[in-house]
């Protein structure tokens, strides 16, 4: 079967926004293995992305460690006489971060099993207009851009003779918030010229667009949205008497 | 200062090599031109100078010591890199500080630099842009600054990267004059050019070329 965009929107939303509320490890592990099984579901090949998240994953890893090592509170795990560095707080803290995060992940990663042309018909469908639902779905595209910019921009400094790895961390935080806005400008520059390309070949010529495939939610799309939303509804409901809400 | 390229090999996947046993030595005090067929590696070879890609095998050996042991910083001390789209080497702010801010992170700023780069500045005609933004500058003047960003430090070896491509007639004239005067005073050249205009104007240069020839 193939699963509406609009029904994977509202999964996409529902999971990321419990993650977002939720404080609670336990229920952050539940909402993490549920967002797991709808991707296996969906037939998302992870295994094929996670090599592109490297940089991404590895931050992740690095303030969930970082978070670990920093909060403390609870019983000691790791100290050498009074200076604890690893306590059951930080360790929770730490867990916490690196689930919601993944969490997140997992839920954008099921917009990945729907085409770009798709995802725009089914945000149309929801009365969102085209030029808006075009630029989200051309955003998604334009990540590994920025993410180019910034490696160029990062090869660029080292070639004037930088050597990062010898900065220290204040000077490198400095660099790296030097890198970042010429990153966000070229990125937007780049997509200046893009939509001036876009405009150039006619898009907008015409007022109304029609469709040539119609979408149409099929019953199996109106069960799995009444589902979603009873499941996420109750979910949160349920961690609100427990107190697990943010 | 002389950079030697012994046999080396490289491709951007196991299948088909790109590069495949290269060999040949710049020099300082002369001008070398690179020719290939688009997309036969020019660029990738002038990479793995630079050290920003590593050669699978083979060796790259600047003044007798393999790079392999140096990063890419120690190497750019003395070889200057203009990217063939040059708008990816600039970032600051403004055309004056795109050439201060290495030395203010540095902590070099010194009264002399700052005359420096107002001479810099000078010699590449953008001392009347000094306030603008980079990004936004024309073709031209983006490769004028960076080669700016270049010749503000004191290098001993050049890499253009299609440098005639975006420039006009006097553009090329200012490139090729700058080259000339580079040489001369002890530098080495080493320019990626199709443009046979452009090559017309250099002055005596090596030729040099990767894969089979035209
Ligand atoms: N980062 C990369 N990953 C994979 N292939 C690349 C990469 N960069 C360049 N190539 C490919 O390598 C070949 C040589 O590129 P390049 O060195 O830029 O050629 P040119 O001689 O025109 O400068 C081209 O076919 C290009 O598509
Ligand atoms: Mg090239």
């Amino acid at each position: 079967m193939k699963t509406d965009p609009r029904t994977k929107l509202l999964l996409i939303v529902c999971l990321s926004t419990l993650a977002v509320i939720a404080v609670d490890i336990i229920y952050l592990s539940i909402i993490f293995c549920v967002a797991a099984a709808v991707n296996a579901l969906l037939g998302t090949n992870i295994i094929k992305v996670l090599p592109k998240m490297r940089f991404l994953l590895s931050v992740i890893v690095f303030i969930s460690v970082a978070q670990s090592l920093t909060v403390k509170g609870g019983a000691p795990l790791l100290y050498i006489k009074n200076i604890v560095f690893v306590s059951t707080a930080g360790l929770l803290y730490g867990g916490e971060f690196a689930l919601r995060m993944s969490i997140v992940i997992l839920s954008s990663l099921i917009a990945l099993s729907t085409g770009s042309r798709d995802m725009i018909d089914g945000l149309i469908k929801m009365r969102i207009p085209y030029e808006i639902a075009f630029m989200v779905s051309i955003t998604l595209r334009f990540l590994p851009v920025f993410r180019d910019e910034f490696s160029n921009r990062l090869n660029a400094l080292r070639l004037r003779g930088f050597d990062l790895k010898k900065a220290a961390l204040g000077k490198k935080l400095k660099i790296y918030s030097y890198l970042l806005a010429p990153a966000v400008s070229g990125s937007i520059i780049r997509s200046r010229e893009l939509a001036e390309s876009i405009e150039s070949r006619g898009f907008r010529a015409f007022g109304k667009r029609t469709s040539l495939r119609d979408l149409t939610l099929k019953s199996a799309d109106y069960f799995v949205i009444i589902l979603t939303l009873a499941c996420a509804g109750g979910f949160a409901a349920f961690m609100y008497i427990k107190g697990a809400l943010l | 200062m002389k950079i030697e390229l012994r046999g080396v090999c490289f491709g951007y996947n196991n299948k088909n090599p790109l590069i495949d046993d290269f060999n040949c030595t710049f020099e300082s005090g002369k001008c070398y031109c690179l020719k290939g067929r688009n997309g036969c590696g020019k660029t990738t070879l002038t990479k793995l100078i630079l050290r920003l890609l590593v050669a699978q095998s083979g060796e790259i050996v600047i003044d007798n010591e393999n790079i392999k042991k140096m990063s890419v910083a120690e190497i750019s001390q003395n070889v200057g890199y203009l990217f063939q789209n040059p708008e990816l080497q600039l970032f600051a702010p403004t055309v004056k500080e795109e050439l201060s801010f290495p030395f203010e992170l540095n902590k070099t700023l010194t009264q002399e630099t700052e005359v420096r780069i107002e001479e810099t500045l000078r010699q590449f005609g953008l001392t009347e842009l000094k306030n603008s933004f980079p990004l936004l500058l024309s073709g031209g003047e983006k490769q004028r600054l960076a080669l700016a960003t270049i010749f503000v430090r004191d290098i001993k070896f050049l890499i253009l990267d299609e440098p005639s491509s975006s420039i006009d007639c006097e553009g090329k004239q200012f490139l090729s004059e700058l080259i000339a005067d580079f040489v001369r005073s002890g530098g080495g050249v080493l320019v990626i050019s199709h443009d046979e205009e452009f090559v017309a104007l250099l002055d005596n240069p090596e030729m040099l070329w990767l894969g089979e020839a035209e």
